[in-house]
């Protein structure tokens, strides 16, 4: 793709040579985000390893990952990466307790999970979601990761329920909520549901997760998956005048002129011309 | 929170909120305080409890909120040396149509305060005229960033955010990338904004809009 050509160019030749560049998008720097997240309740600790299948240099290790652990995101150039899990502390020649394979496509992002008892362990690839929630609300979803709660049921307070009746090692969808100081209701097997202050941006993302802890109760951890404005802006933004901008005159209407005014102006009108085609050839 | 001199991948610096180490004795500690204290003079900041007999035995629903990030002090000035800015920031909001209104004095870029403060999770926004009416703006060179250029934020508090150019791209604004520029991220990350393209005389405006993205550094 074409950059944006420089200002000493434009100057001179934004009506000729720009006015054919349309809209471009944004094709250098495009990565997809992958994170991982130990939602096991009785697997030990885990060292992580992310490999790049077309580049296996390039490795990603997450050392004594525990459960209740979401990492950050990792910045990883589209493809597919390998996931592997050993005990913490095990020499990465040895065999992976598990392993599975994962495709990032640009500008997107996925969590790899370790979900389930150990004893039934799986890896689960959840979509996270980067879109634009609606004007003044959140969004937000459930990742079951308690096994002392056989189902979750989750709501925010004066919106739609979040979660209902999700079992343990599920993921629930990304429902919108409204935004603000507000309560979150968590009950578990279908009891009595707990009122949890929360403070929920307009524009942001929330994964809840819900935990055993050590005393055959729940945590409930919400972790900011990606946030936003609150309000997002209609379209671009007016911020020029025009007042270095060059109408929109071909060259060889620049030419002809020249030779009606004389030499000097000849001069000045080659300069012109080697200074767009130079540019032009800017890729 | 003020971004600090790691690269883009931090897999093993703790972040706020999420972690590779609440160390497990602290947790416990906590767990033990909200189960058997519930009514103690206070429970830790950010954690709040209450009780809740499910039938299948659940005890108790804690909240870990982990601790709420203090917001970023709001931006004072923008600078990116590459291209000789230095500009004080004035805030900027929405017009009735809900389009970001540029700010007022060509000489000085202004902040969409409705998104995030520069330095905090997701897409700040800055934007500045690349001319006015006589000649040149506090963005028109703009278009000359490139990967890699470094670009500051002085905040209230006298911290500073540092950003680094990852693309520097040109959009009609009949197709502007609302999503790329203002969708949620998972770090913080900055775009600057101006105008570019062709000079449309009637309507006196410019067709394109010259955005840099640039993430924390």
């Amino acid at each position: 793709m074409r950059r944006v050509l420089r200002a000493s160019a434009a100057l001179l030749v934004a009506g000729g040579v720009v006015a054919g560049g349309a809209a471009q998008a944004r094709a250098s720097d495009e990565t997809g985000l992958l994170r991982l997240a130990h939602l096991s309740p009785d697997t030990p600790a885990v060292d992580v390893y992310v490999d790049a299948v077309a580049d296996p240099s390039a490795r990603i290790t997450l050392e004594g990952v525990d459960y209740g652990t979401v990492s950050d995101y990792q910045d990883v150039a589209p493809g597919t990466y390998t996931v592997s899990m050993r005990e913490a502390g095990a020499s990465p020649d040895t065999p992976p307790v598990l392993s599975t394979t994962v495709d990032v496509s640009a500008d997107s992002a996925r969590t790899v999970a370790g979900v389930g008892l150990f004893a039934d362990l799986g890896l689960e690839i959840i979509d996270d979601s980067l879109e634009i929630p609606p004007s003044g609300q959140a969004r937000m979803r459930v990742l079951a990761a308690a096994s002392s709660a056989e189902t979750l049921d989750v709501s925010v307070a004066g919106g739609a329920a979040v979660a209902s009746g999700l079992a343990f090692a599920d993921t629930g969808d990304y429902v919108d909520v409204p935004a603000g100081s507000t309560t979150l209701q968590v009950s578990a097997g279908g009891g009595a549901p707990t009122d949890l202050p929360v403070d929920l941006d307009a524009g942001a993302v929330y994964s809840v997760l819900v935990l055993d802890d050590a005393a055959s109760g729940l945590t409930v951890q919400p972790v900011l998956d990606a946030a936003g404005p609150g309000v997002t802006p209609v379209g671009g933004v007016e911020t020029g005048a025009g007042g270095t901008a060059v109408s929109d005159v071909p060259v060889g209407a620049l030419v002809a002129l020249t030779l009606v005014t004389g030499g000097a102006a000849i001069g000045a009108a080659a300069v012109t011309r080697n200074s767009r085609s130079r540019h032009a050839r800017r890729p | 929170m003020t971004p600090s001199g790691h690269g883009r991948h931090r897999a093993r610096t703790p972040r706020r909120r999420l972690s590779w180490s609440p160390g497990p004795a602290s947790f416990a500690g906590f767990l033990a305080l909200a189960l058997f204290f519930p009514s103690a003079a206070g429970p830790p900041a950010g954690a709040t409890t209450s009780a809740a007999d499910g039938p299948d035995g659940v005890r108790q629903i804690a909240l870990e909120a982990g601790s709420a990030p203090a917001a970023a002090a709001a931006p004072l000035r923008v600078r990116i040396p590459s291209i000789g800015v230095d500009s004080p920031l004035a805030g900027l909001g929405v017009d009735d149509e809900g389009v970001l209104v540029p700010p007022g004095d060509f000489d000085r870029a202004g902040w969409f305060s409705g998104g995030p403060v520069p330095g905090d999770v997701g897409p700040s926004v800055i934007a500045g005229h690349v001319d006015s009416q006589d000649g040149p703006a506090v963005f028109f060179r703009l278009r000359d960033l490139v990967a890699g250029d470094a670009i500051l934020v002085d905040r209230a508090d006298g911290t500073t955010a540092r950003f680094i150019v990852s693309a520097t791209d040109r959009y009609a604004k009949d197709a502007f990338p609302t999503a790329e520029v203002y969708g949620p991220t998972p770090d913080a990350q900055l775009r600057l904004i101006t105008c570019g393209g062709s000079f449309d005389q009637d309507a006196r405006s410019y067709l394109d809009n010259v955005v840099v993205f640039a993430h924390a550094n």
